[in-house]
């Protein structure tokens, strides 16, 4: 049994699912992955079976949300210490994998892989987006996350049993600035990311604009009034 | 706009924002689902307070008193909300019928299977 899945979400990935998970297991075989095929409507659940690939086959679209908290239910069960949020269009870097699970190994709750530890953020639109999500959790927090947007996260064991059995626990910056709050340690570690290669993202413009809207009223006003499930804090650290 | 009328408008928009609030701390409801209610509590507390605004958007749509401005407001975001709620009931049940269709179909192909084991 290996210590840590790979969950990769897909939507509509046909173009680039067989890559990135080839890539995967021939240079990476150490890790186990899923691919969490998101009721897409194009071949990508025909390429996961004809590839023998470790995949569930959601029969409707749930949305990134549901589909990665479906790998995450998976993960649990299966008894992994360790779960990545991983894109299924080859923009994360397999390579960087190791850096995060260190990190996590190392005591965090939440590793993030972040392009912007090291590296200043470019100025564009979308970059715009992320600096008022930075600036949104730097609000509510007092602590600073450099690329919430990251799709690249690590979770521990405690978190993801936390995350697959909860409601509004989407994987969104939100979520991780109310754990902030709550205490959860939360580590950016550099990594690079290629750009979108093929295939649409989640979020085109006027989504983005709504994405935006909703993640500032969310962390800026509706996190603060959630109640965390007792079960899950923490009354003392092990060493 | 008279004065009753506002803290008529305010009271009501906070309670709204109050009872979306307590199901979120209880765990209750999705996060996407309350934003609607949030924006249109902050919006009619806004109209509320700064009653100059409704006067305004009211002469220049040439209605004669900000009150019918503000129902024409109300009436505008709900009719705005019951059209998304339509389309999502509409997908929701279109996904409820896939879902009960894939378990039976499912259920159906096992248990021929099993059949076809006990008969050997």
């Amino acid at each position: 049994m290996k210590d840590l899945l790979i969950i990769i979400p897909a939507y509509n990935e046909e173009k680039s699912i067989e890559r990135v998970v080839k890539n995967i297991i021939t240079n990476f075989p150490e890790y186990d992955y899923v691919v969490v095929n998101d009721g897409s409507r194009d071949k990508t659940a025909k390429i996961c079976k004809k590839n023998g690939f470790n995949y569930i086959d959601l029969p409707v679209n749930l949305g990134l949300a549901g589909a990665f908290q479906t790998g995450l239910k998976y993960a649990y069960r299966q008894g992994y210490e360790y779960a990545l949020q991983y894109d299924g269009d080859g923009q994360h870097k397999i390579e960087y994998v190791d850096k995060l699970l260190a990190e996590i190994k190392n005591g965090s709750d939440i590793v993030i892989g972040s392009r912007f530890v090291d590296k200043k953020k470019p100025f564009s639109l979308r970059m715009l987006g992320s600096m008022v999500i930075s600036f949104s959790i730097w609000l509510t927090t007092g602590k600073k996350i450099k690329d919430p947007t990251s799709g690249m996260r690590m979770f521990n064991r405690a978190l993801l049993k936390e995350f697959a059995a909860n409601l509004n626990y989407g994987p969104e910056p939100d979520t991780i600035s109310y754990l902030l709050k709550q205490g959860v340690k939360v580590k950016e570690v550099q990594v690079e990311m290629d750009e979108r290669m093929e295939g649409e993202s989640y979020l085109n413009f006027s989504k983005s604009m709504s994405y935006m809207l909703r993640m500032v009223i969310s962390i800026l006003f509706i996190q603060s009034f959630r109640k965390r499930d007792k079960r899950y804090i923490k009354t003392e650290r092990k060493v | 706009m008279s004065m009753t009328l506002r803290v008529v408008l305010i009271m009501a928009s906070l309670l709204t924002m109050l009872f979306m609030l307590k199901r979120i701390r209880n765990a209750k409801v999705q996060i996407e689902d309350v934003i609607f209610w949030i924006i249109f509590s902050v919006l009619l507390i806004g109209l509320s307070v700064f009653p100059e605004l409704g006067d305004y958007f009211a002469g220049m749509l040439g209605i004669y008193s900000t009150v019918n401005f503000v129902f024409l407001f109300i009436i505008f975001l709900l009719l705005l909300r019951e059209f998304t709620m339509t389309i999502k009931v509409s997908q929701m049940e279109n996904k409820i019928k896939e879902l009960t269709q894939e378990i039976a179909i499912k259920n159906n192909i096992e248990y021929q299977e099993k059949e076809s084991e006990g008969d050997n």
